[in-house]
């Protein structure tokens, strides 16, 4: 560490370059990261909010909630410790008193029908319960960022009905847009625009709990409906797989580049210095300590750089609009963090290899 | 006492086509105290002569005694830790390191062996060479002569039995020269080390105790 200490001090501008790099790059994963991890927070939120271990569709959807219905009587048929029928539907919302022409006022929501007495009903984090039909909770971003309040009177596209915001709960997205949550009558009603009227009572989906987080406890009871793992699910939302793996892939390459630019900059900063390690060894100085010395080197570099990037994007995600959906997410910090060093360190062993190859005999004649 | 001594060394170097001898059977001892000069003009063997001795390479035949240890057969690793113990380097360019400053090149002894760094001792020993207000530079900021006195106060530093000088003065004017000469001289009989000077100057040879000529690879005695 003296050697590799000594050196950074002595060539201030040539490390502050290699760290400049460092910085940038880990800046970037690690923003990247936070979106990422923010964008597939807004699909699932919702459906994270249930704990649920299940959820029971009809067969014939392909796991697409949006194209499963049953009538709601097929509940009865569902044996399991906890059982909540849901009903999913997708509209566009507006306040009552904008204008219809006015397309920036809109907003796309997901309606969730829901019964409040079962466990899949939203805590109120502001307001109230839904006590009369046409009420709903919304989630609290239709607050943060369209400025929506209490006893607001939205006004729905498609359908003479209004409906009014009592209550705010957070957490609530599905498919990137805000969930309001609604009693079943009032769902059925707004579901059934779609499709013109319907005399039968149609739901999309049972979430189950069970006890032992086992879905073989659950006992289905006819046909028509099938069960799935709740992360099979959330994995098979729309788009969602696509997207994490699109983003996992470039924050993986990001995390390699920034770690081969480390371990190139060290490499090349080793090569350059062939000489005075061939007469450091001459002197008897081992490789193991000059290869310490490099690795340490690499070490601080890296472990500067990327915290300060991380300490940028901490910074960043503060001062953040609302409607950026960017997340923290500790565990995914360290273990890039982590990583990063590690492969780093990987790059730095190239340069180790080369100072082990030096012969010292070359180096003084 | 005996500190360098080679017995029935040679070295021959094959290049595939045929063999040359760069060292012919040579016998040869420094004692303590002892400053020998090695003359002989470039490619007489005079470097393949200092490098066996500090174990950069091994005799084809013969053996190597530093402070009567077969420092020949030991391993690679275990010589270099016997070169970094015994013997004290100085270079035709100065072995200092760039980014060191002239204590920092003392005291990184200490961080390899694990000692602690007695700034009294290493402010005598600069004081001795005439450098203790260059303590705090770096070598690009020294002169020629500064440089060389500060890597003779490096060689000395971790109190080794053996100085080896290759061609030291090199890139000095001739006082300067004489200078680094006398220095290494005097710190030879002080400290009682063996100290062998390789260079093509005869005049510099004034200083030492012995002095031999390397012609072909035959080392004889002037």
């Amino acid at each position: 560490m003296f050697l590799a200490w000594k050196e950074i001090k002595y060539s201030k501008t040539r490390f502050a370059l290699i760290i400049g790099v460092v910085v940038l790059v880990s800046y970037l994963v690690f923003f990247l990261t936070g979106l990422a991890y923010g964008l597939a927070q807004e699909n699932r939120t919702s459906i994270d909010k249930w704990e649920a271990t299940g959820i029971v569709l009809a067969d014939e959807s392909n796991l697409n909630i949006n194209m499963s219905m049953f009538p709601k009587e097929l509940v009865d048929d569902v044996e399991a410790s906890e059982t909540a029928s849901l009903g999913v539907t997708s509209s566009v919302v507006q306040l009552v008193e904008e204008s219809e022409d006015d397309d920036d006022s809109k907003v796309n929501v997901t309606f969730f029908g829901v019964n409040e007495d079962e466990f899949i009903f939203p805590d109120i984090l502001e307001g109230e319960s839904i006590q009369n039909e046409n009420e709903v909770i919304a989630d609290i971003s239709l607050k943060e960022e369209e400025g929506y309040e209490l006893n607001d009177e939205l006004s729905l596209a498609g359908i003479d009905t209004t409906v009014t915001i009592v209550g705010f709960t957070d957490n609530a997205k599905f498919n990137v847009a805000p969930v309001l949550y609604t009693d079943q009558p009032t769902y059925q009603h707004i579901r059934a625009s779609g499709f013109g009227e319907r005399e039968d009572e149609i739901i999309s989906a049972i979430v189950v709990q069970t006890d032992n987080g086992e879905l073989s406890e659950v006992a289905l009871g006819t046909d028509d409906l099938e069960i799935y793992e709740i992360d099979e699910f959330i994995s098979n939302l729309p788009g969602y797989n696509a997207q994490v793996l699109t983003f996992g892939l470039m924050i993986g390459f990001l995390v390699l580049i920034a770690a081969m630019i480390v371990g190139i900059f060290i490499y090349v900063l080793t090569l350059q210095k062939t000489s005075i390690l061939g007469v450091m060894k001459a002197q008897g100085i081992s490789s193991k300590y000059i290869g310490k010395s490099v690795v340490g080197q690499t070490l601080l570099l890296t472990l500067f750089g990327v915290l300060t990037g991380l300490g940028l994007t901490l910074v960043t995600g503060i001062v953040l609009p609302n409607e950026v959906p960017y997340m923290n997410n500790i565990l995914f910090f360290v273990s890039i963090t982590t990583l990063l060093i590690i492969v780093a360190l990987m790059g730095a062993f190239f340069s180790v290899r080369t100072v082990v190859k030096i012969d010292p005999l070359e180096a003084i004649s | 006492m005996k500190l360098i001594e080679l017995k029935n060394v040679t070295k021959t170097f094959d290049d595939g086509r045929k063999k040359i001898e760069a060292l012919k059977e040579t016998n040869f001892a420094v004692e303590e105290g002892e400053f020998v000069a090695v003359i002989g003009p470039s490619g007489s063997g005079k470097s393949t002569f200092l490098t066996i001795i500090g174990g950069l390479q091994t005799p084809t035949e013969g053996k190597v005694f530093i402070n009567d240890e077969k420092f020949s057969e030991l391993n690679e690793k275990k010589r270099a830790k016997k070169r970094f113990d015994e013997i004290g380097f100085i270079l035709q360019a100065s072995n200092l390191i760039p980014f060191l400053t002239v204590k920092d090149q003392l005291r990184l002894v200490n961080k390899i062996n694990r000692s602690s760094f007695d700034k009294n001792d290493a402010q005598s020993l600069l004081d001795e060479l005439k450098i203790n207000d260059l303590s705090d530079k770096y070598p690009s900021d020294l002169s020629g002569g500064e440089r060389q006195r500060a890597a003779i106060a490096r060689a000395l530093y971790h109190d080794p039995s053996v100085i080896l000088a290759d061609e030291p003065t090199a890139s000095l004017d001739t006082n300067r020269a004489f200078e680094v000469v006398e220095i290494l001289g005097r710190e030879t009989k002080k400290k009682k080390k063996a100290t062998i000077m390789v260079t093509h100057d005869e005049r510099l040879t004034d200083y030492c105790d012995t002095v031999y000529v390397m012609k072909d690879g035959v080392l004889n005695k002037k």
